[in-house]
């Protein structure tokens, strides 16, 4: 596998794939806020 | 009883299995090997940001402010002169299903014909023809739309229990299926392939159009099925974070797709990699990767746990297209039962002929798909009138939101989107002149003219009842909360 296509590998995996965790993180979270605040609507 | 999903899990995973369709698994890994590997990635997530999330927060926002199917919120966003355009969104994504149910059955046939070893020792380009020669599809396409139309009957309920089981299987099945490719002697090859960027590429329009027309078809967004799904929202819940996470979320997996698909290509059949990627949908996946499977240890088992997946991934989007088709009617007056037995009993009637004809499935899949670029240009029109800023400060950001959406948002909906829309209406028109000597023949299989003679009568029909539909959709009553 060549150098550059390991870096685009990492670029668009890391861009897509961490992306989504950190949405998902953020998402948690701010579901258990909202759920400590009781905010059932 | 009021029809909300449970928890924003539960909305969350149904329509991710809305968005995560076969057009993931069998069009996704095909495009980005004949279009340039990296590069075309690189376009590809730029118009992740450019098409698909800002018309997915349009989806989310018109559906939980209105809480009504497409005809009524575009009526309730837009205004009565625009019950039309609703009826476009519905029409098209119902037109979709017609057809997405004959290639649900396909999957599902091939998941028993692998799980029972009727693939073992078969050619499979026999089995293919053979089966699409037979009057089968049409056994499998009723039940396709039988199962679609069961897990709808409960309503929210039932989706969002049958999607808290499938997606999170069909997202380990796909994990399983792309380790076991990385790990095939020669898998290199395929993720070098992948992501080795032809730079040059880049400055191939082709290149970036069929970039965004990749984000158009199989991320969801503009084809009103978001929509559908946040009639059910909860009033809490949040747009902006949502639609970035679907969007991601989606092409997360087809990133895992198209490594899955090209390692075990490049890995078990290299000489022939040209010929397997630009072998089609059908092609690829029920003629080639039957092939490749076969030279697999343990093939058996791979073969059988891709067609497990590629049918989750068909059914859960098949039961959105008839939920938003049952919604509709339901906004019309019709009781949900009576709603979905209506739904069932036109899908069974127009799914019969792309079950027994190739040449009909690719005639409608080749129109609607076309179809779905002026249904995103519509949501973009009808967000203008509503009014942007309003609809960004009041509903993309109002109460429940976890992030804020900045102005760049309505500058892609204002300008970026409708043009997107437009360029690649009009590109996709121009190159099919190239594909049939007789382009304008309104009765072609694949060209111009069944396009333009296909839309004129919808449109026209349309709007000739636009009147009728915005009096049906006042009469409406929202979705209780």
């Amino acid at each position: 596998m060549s150098g550059i296509a390991v870096v685009m590998m990492v670029l668009i995996c890391g861009f897509i794939w961490g992306g989504l965790a950190l949405l998902l993180s953020k998402a948690v979270r701010s579901e258990s806020a909202k759920n400590e605040v009781g905010d059932d609507g | 009883m009021s029809e909300r999903f449970s928890s924003r899990w539960g909305l969350m995973l149904a329509t991710l299995g809305m968005a995560v369709g076969t057009g993931n698994i069998w069009r996704f890994p095909r495009i980005v090997a004949t279009n340039g590997g990296g590069s075309f990635l690189v376009a590809w997530v730029v118009f992740l940001i450019l098409w698909s999330v800002p018309l997915m927060m349009v989806e989310f926002a018109f559906g939980k402010h209105s809480r009504l199917g497409t005809v009524g919120a575009f009526v309730k966003m837009a205004g009565k002169k625009f019950a039309w355009m609703g009826g476009w969104v519905a029409l098209c994504a119902t037109a979709i299903m017609f057809y997405y149910s004959v290639v649900a059955g396909w999957c599902l046939r091939y998941l028993a014909v692998s799980a029972t070893g009727g693939m073992v020792g078969a050619d499979p380009t026999e089995v293919w023809t053979s089966f699409t020669n037979s009057y089968m599809p049409l056994v499998t396409h009723v039940l396709a739309l039988g199962i679609g139309v069961s897990v709808c009957w409960f309503g929210v309920r039932g989706i969002e229990r049958v999607a808290k089981v499938l997606i999170p299987t069909l997202f380990l099945l796909i994990v399983i299926l792309a380790i076991r490719a990385v790990t095939l002697p020669g898998a290199e090859r395929g993720l070098d392939f992948l992501f080795k960027p032809d730079w040059a590429a880049l400055k191939d329009v082709n290149i970036w159009l069929q970039a965004l027309t990749q984000n158009a078809w199989d991320t969801g967004a503009g084809w009103g099925l978001i929509l559908t799904y946040a009639i059910y929202m909860r009033t809490r819940e949040d747009v902006p974070l949502n639609a970035f996470t679907i969007g991601f979320g989606n092409n997360a997996v087809s990133l895992l797709a198209g490594i899955m698909v090209l390692c075990t290509v490049f890995a078990l059949n290299p000489d022939a990699s040209s010929e397997i990627v630009g072998a089609g949908n059908e092609g690829l996946t029920f003629v080639w990767m039957p092939q490749l499977f076969a030279q697999m240890p343990a093939g058996g088992v791979f073969m059988t746990l891709f067609f497990l997946g590629l049918s989750f991934a068909a059914i859960t989007s098949l039961i959105s297209m008839i939920e938003l088709a049952t919604r509709v009617l339901i906004n019309a007056g019709f009781a949900r039962k009576q709603a979905l037995l209506s739904v069932a009993a036109a899908g069974l009637l127009f799914g019969l002929p792309s079950a027994l004809s190739l040449d009909f499935f690719h005639n409608q899949d080749w129109v609607w798909g076309v179809g779905l670029m002026l249904s995103g240009l519509f949501f973009a029109i009808a967000a203008r009138r509503f009014g942007l800023e309003k609809l960004r400060t009041e509903l993309i950001n109002g109460p429940g939101s976890d992030i804020k959406v900045g102005r760049w948002w309505t500058f892609l909906i204002a300008v970026v989107v409708p043009i997107e829309a437009v360029v690649l209406m009009v590109w996709w028109l121009w190159q099919a002149r190239t594909w049939d000597a007789d382009w304008l023949n309104p009765l072609g299989t694949e060209n111009v003219g069944t396009v333009l003679a296909q839309f004129a009568v919808a449109l026209v029909v349309l709007l000739l009842l636009n009147k009728w539909l915005a009096r049906r959709a006042a009469g409406a009553t929202e979705v209780s909360s």
